[in-house]
């Protein structure tokens, strides 16, 4: 379970440029709910994701996962919880490292520091069933490059690397938008697969308002910093993407245009 | 080239061996630029020769060479991480403050070990001759250090320290404390050139204050010589052509210093080693070029 508390962000705090990115966020996520977050550019959907990673430092409220305060830990000691795929495919993976090395890394989240070696024939073998399942062909290429793979397939493998170890969390930054509607599709399909069966909570940014509403229970739209509205159960299903193009409109009293393309086209 | 002077180029050879892992620790490994390492050379050869000379056991006072040259690394890796001043900058700041202290370490500009013992000394019983002994010598520290950075590198902690150089992000998401693998690395890094500052000033019989002038590009020649005579995946080859392109790069140097119709001397050797290095890091640039205008001449016929 995820708890925000009035969580509030301000990058450049007191300077001219002063930018109130989360303006009270109180939101409460179930253990085991999937999340999409919707909105348009500057609105908080990526800065509430890296609030809850630990990589920006909320400037006031609280955070909570489970019942533990998790306000003041660390990136690194949030991913004893918490998974991540990025937008940019070669973010999440490292390109000068083979695709076992890279397994091994995502294999060590939560207890690493050992001077045991990190692969070994066990884990190969659990790595090659892994990523059998993408039929990519990826488990007869262990020992290749992560560099030489394309940017599906590197999103496809991260994905993979992301559930390795169990964590309570998994956040998705737009994960699939740099990808082709293909592909797209094919990594969605890993992702709800995974978040099924590992019982995950997830909070999944899209700028797809299709994406949103097809893939978990529940979706947010964020709007200046604050969740405008929260969509779920009987409602939620009944919504088709000109009602959220609506309600877009009413929170924008001032009949300021949407001027992003990509949050009309469902891909 | 007589038999000695090759013996003593495979010896410097083996030894520079040391420093070239260190570099490649530091701008391959962790994408650290790290000048330090033309101090703590001869910061450790300083240790060592002054620790010996004031009776200290020749082990153990390369012991305290390494952790010289491993503080050294830390105080760099700390400038930068802590008032994130430049990588390059912190280091040459490291070195500079090291001219002096290597100095005063030795409290004159040069020490001689003549007739005092040295990590050589238990072995002189077995009659080798001298020259061989400290060739095997050499060889055999650097070649079981090759080995154990080798698995270093395979464990999760070397692992994570490679992640850390490779992609800061990712390896954050994954739980890695990246500042503290990089003051791990910078540390063993400048442990280890500071160990062949301590194995030149014994088997070489001299510490100099200017002796660590053009480590790093003789260090980061022995790197690029190795990467582009073996590319591999494997941690086991990538140290150990480190090494071999330590080995190869003296020869080289030696031979043209011997080629008498070429008419170099030994104070040409900085020129020799820039234009070498410079050629290494040209070519494969040209390679690009040149493969890249025969494809798009493919694609047209």
């Amino acid at each position: 379970m995820i708890r925000c508390e009035h969580l509030k962000v301000t990058f450049n705090a007191g300077l001219a440029t002063e930018k109130r990115a989360l303006r009270g966020v109180n939101l409460t996520i179930p253990q085991g709910e999937f999340i999409t977050v919707i909105g348009s550019n500057g609105a908080g959907k990526s800065t509430l994701l890296n609030t809850i990673a630990g990589d920006i430092r909320s400037s006031a409220g609280r955070l909570y996962f489970d019942d533990r305060d998790v306000t003041a830990l660390s990136a690194a000691a949030r991913t004893r919880d918490v998974a991540r795929v990025f937008q940019d495919p070669l973010a999440g993976t490292c390109g000068d490292m083979t695709i076992e090395e890279n397994m091994a890394l995502a294999y060590g989240r939560g207890n690493r520091g050992g001077l045991r070696l990190a692969l070994n024939e066990r884990l190969r073998q659990l790595f090659r069933e892994q990523l059998s399942r993408l039929n990519l062909g990826l488990e007869d290429r262990l020992d290749a490059k992560m560099g030489l793979l394309s940017g599906g397939q590197r999103q496809s493998v991260s994905l993979l690397m992301s559930a390795l170890q169990p964590s309570k969390i998994l956040l998705l930054d737009e994960h699939t938008a740099a990808l082709d509607p293909k592909t797209a599709a094919l990594v969605m399909d890993i992702t709800d697969q995974i978040v099924a069966e590992k019982k995950l909570t997830v909070l999944m940014v899209t700028h797809s308002m299709r994406q949103a509403l097809d893939h978990g229970s529940r979706t947010i739209m964020m709007h200046e910093g604050q969740v405008a509205f929260d969509l779920s159960g009987e409602e939620r299903s009944q919504y088709g993407v000109k009602d959220l193009l609506n309600l877009f409109a009413q929170i924008r009293p001032d009949g300021e245009e949407l001027d992003d393309d990509k949050l009309l086209l469902g891909a | 080239m007589s038999l000695f002077s090759f013996l003593g180029t495979l010896e410097i050879g083996f030894i520079f061996g040391l420093v070239a892992v260190g570099v490649y620790l530091t701008f391959r490994v962790l994408d650290f630029p790290d000048l330090t390492v033309d101090g703590s050379f001869t910061l450790g050869a300083a240790l060592a020769a002054a620790l010996i000379l004031a009776g200290v056991n020749p082990y153990l006072a390369t012991l305290c060479a390494m952790f010289g040259g491993a503080a050294a690394g830390l105080l760099t890796a700390w400038l930068n991480l802590r008032f994130n001043i430049l990588h390059l900058l912190a280091s040459i700041l490291t070195m500079t403050a090291l001219y002096t202290i290597n100095l005063r370490v030795m409290g004159k500009p040069n020490l001689a070990l003549i007739a005092e013992p040295t990590v050589l000394s238990p072995f002189e019983s077995l009659g080798i001759p001298n020259m061989y002994l400290k060739v095997i010598f050499v060889a055999a520290v650097v070649i079981a250090v090759g080995l154990l950075l080798a698995w270093f590198l395979n464990t999760q902690y070397g692992m994570a320290m490679r992640a850390t150089g490779a992609n800061p992000r990712m390896a954050q998401a994954n739980g890695i404390v990246i500042n503290e693998k990089i003051y791990a690395g910078l540390a063993l890094s400048n442990g280890l050139v500071a160990l062949a500052g301590a194995l030149f000033a014994q088997t070489n019989g001299f510490a100099d204050s200017t002796m660590g002038i053009g480590t790093i590009v003789v260090g980061l020649a022995a790197v690029i010589v190795g990467e582009s005579l073996l590319n591999s995946r494997s941690m086991l080859v990538i140290v150990f052509s480190c090494i071999l392109g330590s080995l190869l790069y003296r020869l080289a140097v030696s031979v043209a210093l011997n080629a008498d119709f070429i008419g170099f001397t030994t104070s040409d050797l900085n020129l020799i080693t820039a234009v070498l290095v410079g050629l290494a890091l040209i070519l494969p640039h040209f390679r690009r070029e040149w493969k890249a205008r025969k494809a798009a001449q493919g694609g047209a016929a």
